[in-house]
């Protein structure tokens, strides 16, 4: 069996691990331009402020490659040749496939306003992004980041360790809406200021100007102007399929590309899997799911398709974790769903930022229903059982420590704040 | 949390550059000046001078040293908890028993001995032509610490209780040597040589001690007062090995080569590789309680917790596969956990292993 992937990120790696796993013989090419090691994507900030090297953040040894038979192609695909299974590559080589798989993950956004392409305006998403990144931060003073979500904060963290004056622009009125309350919020945006970052809320973008063709200001959508040498522009990804449109592949209405649930697209022989495909939701929506443990999880699932295990992808309880600047967030269940009749209980322990919240139903026996959690670690795998065991609020706040995963020493959690006493 | 360890890479002497080799050949050489000091005879008459004797001088700057580290080391983690109360008691250990009970012993005119360390770090310990010059009271506690207490602490708390939280080699890897964790080799090639390297120190920490001991047995005090032997031979084949321990494995790999590649390959060299101790503590962490305590599916895999350890263990390579674990090698130091950004490991002493969350995630679609 010939199986070729196109992408060598963490959906593109697991579905070779799979696929060796699964098929000792198998020939297995792994299509990638953007760089020779698989890495880890999320660590990029890490790189860029120097916390980590280049080497470390690639989980596998260097002679990973060899050792697993994988074939490296350094190439870009620009199209798929269906009926005769072959993929196409830029420099007009073809690579002939029994089964291919596109893990081709995510572009940046690319910014609505004009002044986007000149000098000192860029992304933080490939390895290239970093790579930019680092050699403006050399001699940048003053950088502007626009888009309030989990990449802009990162950035704005990298910079402000640098000792670069840091502006971080944010359409909305709070920081990061999607996931966050507006009391969260109100931990995490004193904290960032706290850093020393310059955190403007509810502030748009209007233009990136040039002079002598390198940045020198942004306008403001008040009309005021904000001088700086560099600007990042974190406001989204989305599927990197450009190159796919005219494979007569169907992609959704973001880009993604639908498959089914083994994640088959409607290309015969083609599966897809990470940040590039869009699967149904547990809501019936389908779009894709931008997040590392999905991607991992995906193309496992998808190795095992390919080489004809039927597994069903299921996308299970969501989770997810984060931080901004010190805070750790954790994230299990719907919150910031927008359920019907749903309700907050919230705590926050006086003088820190560890804050509690519990999302239920009081129309259904208080049942909770997600989770969010700033400052404090806990074990999203226990909450995500208990939400799964449509466990009630009352339950939950007995049992909470049990979920705690904070280190040795640190004072224990207590729910102090009685059930009514939520919002 | 924060790890206070931004800008690592761009610093020349955390990355081996001509400052930190500056910095590893001055180590070596004070190292040979103070062990090998009844050779050349150097630094001895300094010390004289400052009106102590030369393993007083090295104590003194060891225990400052550690003092200076501790500081810095809470300066950059002691927002974690675990980093707070583990440093207080590492440095406190060495002020109190490695350096000031000694020092007072010794005033009041009797051989100094240091609670805090045992055999086979301290492999005099066990030597009898040594250990019986004290008193009885001590040479119980030299026994049956080795015997009772260490083990059974080490079953319940892992071998962290003594290599992060009282060993004074340990201690001052954890404070002034914290700037150079993260040069430990991580690869599988490093962590075989330490499989091999450990156990053959052990090996002849056993093999020295029990060549000393019979060794002293087959001698006895003649009519004249002498202490003589029928075995002449053994006697000078046990001699050597003992010599030959003390230079090598005491001398050398211990003080030279473990202090002095601190900022080349990494603050634990001589715990890792060559450390007869934590090699007996290791086999009994294995059996024991302590572990690592991995999140399911939480891993990013961005490598910090492997880049910090310094043990060099791959540490991403069991948070990415769901797998808690116990490494014999793992001092419980803690930084792993405190470095993680995704909050995925946690220290803990608990009868078992988790099992591996390979459930089925059921959906909530009910909403
Ligand atoms: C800065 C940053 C921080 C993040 N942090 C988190 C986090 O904390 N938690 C989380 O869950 N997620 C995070 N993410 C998202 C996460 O990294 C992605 O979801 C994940 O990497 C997607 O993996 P993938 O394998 O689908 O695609 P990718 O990792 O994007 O890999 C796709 C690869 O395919 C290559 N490729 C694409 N098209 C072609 C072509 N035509 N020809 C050849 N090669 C091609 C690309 O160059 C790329 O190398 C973060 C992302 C970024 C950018
Ligand atoms: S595994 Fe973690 S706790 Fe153990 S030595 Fe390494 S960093 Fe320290
Ligand atoms: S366990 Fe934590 S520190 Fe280690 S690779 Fe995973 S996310 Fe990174």
């Amino acid at each position: 069996m010939r199986y070729a992937i196109v992408g060598n990120g963490v959906a593109g790696i697991n579905a070779a691990n799979t696929l060796r796993h699964r098929d000792e013989s198998a020939s297995i090419s792994l299509v990638s331009s953007e760089r020779d090691h698989f890495f880890s994507r999320t660590a990029l900030m890490y790189v860029a402020c120097g916390q980590l090297s280049e080497a470390c953040v690639e989980p596998y040894e260097r002679d990973y490659y060899e050792k697993m038979g994988f074939t490296r192609v350094r190439e870009r695909a620009s199209g798929i040749d269906a009926a005769n299974h072959q993929l196409i590559f830029d420099s007009g080589n073809r690579l002939e496939y029994d089964r291919l798989l596109l893990a081709c993950g995510s572009v940046a956004v690319a910014p609505p306003w004009p002044g986007s392409d000149i000098g000192g305006v860029g992304h933080f998403v490939t390895w290239d992004d970093l790579t930019w990144l680092r050699r403006e931060m050399t001699q940048a003073k003053r950088a502007v980041v626009v888009g309030g979500g989990l990449i802009g904060i990162e950035v704005c963290e990298v910079l402000i360790q640098a000792g670069i004056e840091t502006h971080f622009l944010i359409r909305e009125k709070k920081f990061w809406p999607i996931a966050l309350s507006a009391a969260e919020s109100d931990v995490v945006v004193p904290h960032m200021k706290h850093h020393g970052c310059h955190v403007h809320l509810g502030t748009e973008m209007a233009e990136a100007v040039a002079t002598n063709g390198r940045l020198s200001s942004v306008r403001l959508s008040d009309g005021s102007q904000l001088d700086c040498d560099l600007l990042v522009v974190a406001i989204g990804v989305r599927p990197q399929t450009d190159w796919l449109r005219e494979t007569g592949i169907a992609l959704d209405d973001r880009g993604g590309i639908i498959v089914d649930d083994q994640l088959k697209t409607n290309l015969r022989d083609v599966y897809a899997a990470g940040d590039c495909s869009s699967v149904v939701w547990f809501n019936g929506v389908q779009r894709p799911e931008q997040l590392w443990y999905t991607s991992r999880d995906q193309g496992v699932v998808a190795g095992h398709n390919m080489v004809g295990d039927a597994r069903e992808y299921r996308r299970g309880t969501f989770y997810n974790s984060a931080k901004f600047f010190d805070i750790e967030y954790t994230t299990a269940g719907l919150v910031n769903f927008h359920v019907e009749g749903e309700v907050d209980w919230w705590q926050h322990e006086p003088g820190t930022y560890y804050t509690t919240r519990i999302t239920y139903l009081p129309a259904e026996n208080n049942r909770v229903i997600g989770f969010n959690g700033l400052g404090r670690r806990w074990d999203h795998s226990i909450l995500v059982q208990w939400i799964e065991e449509r466990r009630t609020l009352e339950w939950m706040l007995r049992h909470l420590g049990e979920a705690n995963f904070d280190e040795e020493f640190m004072p224990r959690f207590a729910a102090t704040v009685p059930v009514e006493g939520g919002r | 949390m924060q790890s206070g360890l931004m800008n690592t890479f761009q610093s020349g002497i955390k990355t081996r550059n001509w400052a930190a080799w500056a910095i590893a050949i001055a180590l070596f050489a004070f190292y040979i000046l103070i062990y090998f000091d009844y050779a050349l005879g150097i630094l001895g008459p300094v010390a004289e001078r400052l009106g102590m004797g030369i393993w007083t001088l090295y104590g003194l700057m060891y225990t400052i040293a550690m003092i200076i580290g501790g500081i810095y080391f809470l300066h950059k983690h002691g927002n974690s908890r675990y980093h707070q109360v583990r440093t207080i008691v590492v440095v406190l250990v060495q002020i109190i028993f490695a350096f000031s009970i000694p020092l007072v012993m010794e005033i009041f005119d009797s051989k100094g001995f240091i609670l805090s360390l045992f055999w086979p770090l301290k492999i005099e310990y066990f030597y009898p032509q040594n250990i019986f010059t004290y008193p009885l009271t001590l040479v119980l506690y030299a026994f049956l610490s080795f015997v009772i207490g260490v083990p059974l602490l080490t079953y319940f708390y892992g071998k962290r209780w003594y290599c992060s939280w009282v060993c004074g080699c340990g201690g001052l890897a954890e404070t002034a040597g914290d700037p150079f964790r993260h040069l430990s080799d991580r690869k599988a090639k490093a962590w075989k040589f330490e499989q091999w390297s450990i156990h053959l120190v052990m090996f002849a920490a056993f093999a020295t001690t029990a060549m000393v001991i019979i060794n002293w047995s087959l001698h006895h005090t003649s009519p004249d007062g002498q202490w003589i032997t029928q075995y002449p031979l053994f006697d000078s084949i046990a001699t050597t090995v003992q010599k030959g321990y003390q230079t090598v494995v005491v001398a050398m790999l211990s003080g030279v080569i473990g202090v002095g590649l601190y900022p080349l390959m990494g603050t634990r060299v001589w715990c890792r590789f060559f450390c007869p101790l934590a090699a007996i503590l290791g086999i009994i962490q294995k059996l024991g309680r302590f572990r690592i305590t991995v999140k399911p599916d939480m891993c990013i895999s961005c490598g910090n917790c492997s880049t910090y350890c310094e043990m060099g263990i791959d540490v991403r390579q069991y948070a990415q596969n769901n797998q808690s674990f116990k490494r014999a090698a793992c001092v419980g130091c803690g930084m792993c956990a405190h470095v993680c950004p995704r909050g995925v490991l946690r220290l803990e002493n608990k009868a078992d292993l988790r099992e591996s969350a390979d459930k089925e995630r059921r959906p909530i679609v009910d909403m």
